[in-house]
């Protein structure tokens, strides 16, 4: 078989709610709602973890996040990966991320790639959008003060907190500032520039290229172009920043907040926007260098986001919810008609089956198995449950130490879906078919073969990822570990 | 009382490791020390077993095992 190039296009935060090409009404992914026309959809793929450290390793090295140890993130050194097996069957390999501090040389992610760019420079790893004031150092003396005495009572530290709050927006109100100038990470249209640069560059060879695009992560301020595309001119940078400093308010709860929900939604939204214009570019650029029918192109994101469904935001790994845990999956194949797989689909099963799909066997280290046949003879896909884990919060989550806390996990099958956290040591089981939205976990009595059919899942799939742990990646991930933990 | 093993090392290693050693180890036989009960820790594997030991419970409670 004729040896086939690969973009993979990972987006952060990218829910499967928002793209047209699994229902959206707002009109935010034009370009790949036609891709997705000439491409394999899977309306319920599921991420293997949740958050970025715990899913991506599932995608680039077919491995559930935990297996090798909870105290493990990223790629193990040398560990094989998409990349790995890419660039040993003599594939040019490039990977350039919208500066995600998890997804940088830290934590491996640069190994086998030719090409690596984080684009972690110093002042996008500090870009503070809090308002200078909050900065200016004898205020900040002056403000502890105040505060300190405002925690007398409840309602005298909600005054001041809701008074300190609006006097930051009122200083920096004041500051001359646009959207570009505000984003903590490069839009998609720098990391397009670059692997546009990178490709003309490469001849006819074989290519990998990875993206990672940040464009939907909070803060939010979307290209003033992709707003004005939606409609939403109306949101100035000014505006931007009230609404993210409001949005990323501890001290009030989920009632007030949800009064910014629709506005950062629309801010949201327009980073999906441009996220899609960027990848029509890329499309147009590989057409125009005659390398588009030669090439697998995926589509999927490390996780969704919460925007207050059950009073969460952001994307933390506490409740397991299908608005993280379920992401957009769009692959084009050369040859390969289009159609929509609608049974869950775990992402640790991407790296074999785009593996298998480019001509190159899938390393033995891979926990997930190729759908490649299936998808190529156009025959279904086997019916299987997704397992996704992860650990819960602690304060610092780059410490081994904070990870070493019960996990949680969700089995995801086509009706049923069961969480299990193993810090309550408590399980639920939504019926996903009468509550999408997971609000009512039914009774214990109810289902009760489902309920034991998932619960054996997570069961056999403890047994295999853990006892079966591959102890020679593991020891090296350890060791990179120590290295930074003594250095 | 504990009781010690004697390990040879190459000296050119020992000597690059003991030039590369971080200030808060007093000396070589400290950091490998640590080092070695750093990969021994067993936090996480207790960890694992706790979880499988409670779906199990589970399926038991259920009665399908």
């Amino acid at each position: 078989m004729k040896r086939r190039s690969l973009v993979l296009v990972t987006v952060d935060c990218l829910r499967a709610d928002h793209v047209g090409f699994q229902g959206y009404s707002r009109p935010v992914t034009p370009f790949l709602d036609l891709l997705a026309k000439e491409s394999v959809v899977f309306t319920n793929a599921i991420v293997a973890g949740v958050p970025t450290y715990f899913s991506v390793p599932a995608m680039l090295a077919s491995r559930y996040p935990l297996s090798l140890g909870r105290d493990v993130v990223g790629i193990a050194p040398h560990e094989p990966t998409i990349a790995s097996a890419m660039r040993q069957a003599g594939s040019s390999t490039a990977a350039f991320l919208a500066a995600n501090p998890y997804l940088s040389s830290r934590f491996g992610y640069h190994e086998d790639f030719e090409t690596f760019c984080d684009f972690l420079t110093d002042s996008l790893a500090d870009g503070a959008t809090l308002s200078r004031a909050a900065e200016d150092k004898s205020l900040s003396d002056f403000n502890r003060r105040v505060r300190m005495f405002s925690r007398g009572t409840h309602l005298t530290a909600a005054a001041y907190d809701e008074l300190y709050f609006w006097y930051c927006q009122w200083r920096s109100w004041r500051e001359n500032v646009s959207m570009d100038g505000l984003r903590r990470y490069p839009a998609a249209d720098v990391i397009v520039d670059q692997a546009c640069s990178w490709l003309s560059g490469i001849g006819d060879q074989p290519f990998f290229l990875w993206l990672h695009l940040m464009d939907p992560h909070y803060p939010h301020y979307p290209p003033q172009e992709a707003l004005a595309a939606l409609g939403l001119s109306h949101f100035t940078a000014r505006r931007a920043r009230v609404l993210n400093s409001a949005w990323n308010r501890d001290d009030i709860g989920p009632q007030r907040l949800r009064r910014y929900r629709e506005r950062i939604l629309s801010l949201y939204d327009a980073g999906v926007y441009w996220v899609d214009k960027q990848i029509s570019r890329l499309v147009s650029a590989l057409r125009e260098w005659q390398r588009w029918d030669e090439t697998i192109f995926a589509l999927t994101a490390d996780h969704g986001e919460e925007f207050l469904e059950q009073g969460g935001r952001y994307h933390s790994p506490v409740t397991m919810r299908e608005e993280l845990v379920r992401v957009p999956l769009l692959v084009r194949m050369p040859g390969v008609s289009s159609r929509t797989a609608k049974g869950p689909f775990s992402l640790i099963h991407l790296a074999p089956t785009l593996l298998e799909a480019a001509g190159i066997a899938p390393p033995d280290t891979f926990q997930g198995r190729s759908r490649w046949d299936q998808l190529s003879t156009g025959t279904d896909l086997p019916s299987e449950l997704a397992i996704a884990e992860s650990v819960g919060t602690g304060k610092n989550i780059l410490r081994a130490d904070e990870r070493m806390r019960p996990c949680q996990m969700a089995v995801r099958g086509e009706a049923y879906k069961l969480v299990i956290n193993f810090n309550e040591k408590a399980e639920r089981l939504y019926d996903l078919r009468s509550d999408p939205r997971e609000q009512s976990p039914l009774p214990a009595g109810v289902a009760r073969a489902e309920r034991a059919r998932l619960l054996q899942a997570a069961r056999e799939h403890l047994q295999k990822t853990r006892h079966n742990q591959n102890s020679d990646l593991a020891l090296r991930a350890r060791l990179r570990e120590l290295r930074h933990a003594v250095s | 009382m504990a009781e010690y093993r004697t390990v040879h090392l190459p000296e050119d290693l020992c000597a690059a490791a003991e030039k590369w050693t971080p200030k808060r180890f007093e000396s070589l036989e400290a950091l490998l020390r640590f080092l070695l009960a750093e990969i021994v820790k067993e936090d996480g594997s207790k960890l694992d077993q706790a979880e499988e030991q409670m779906i199990q419970d589970r399926l038991r409670d259920l009665g399908y095992i």
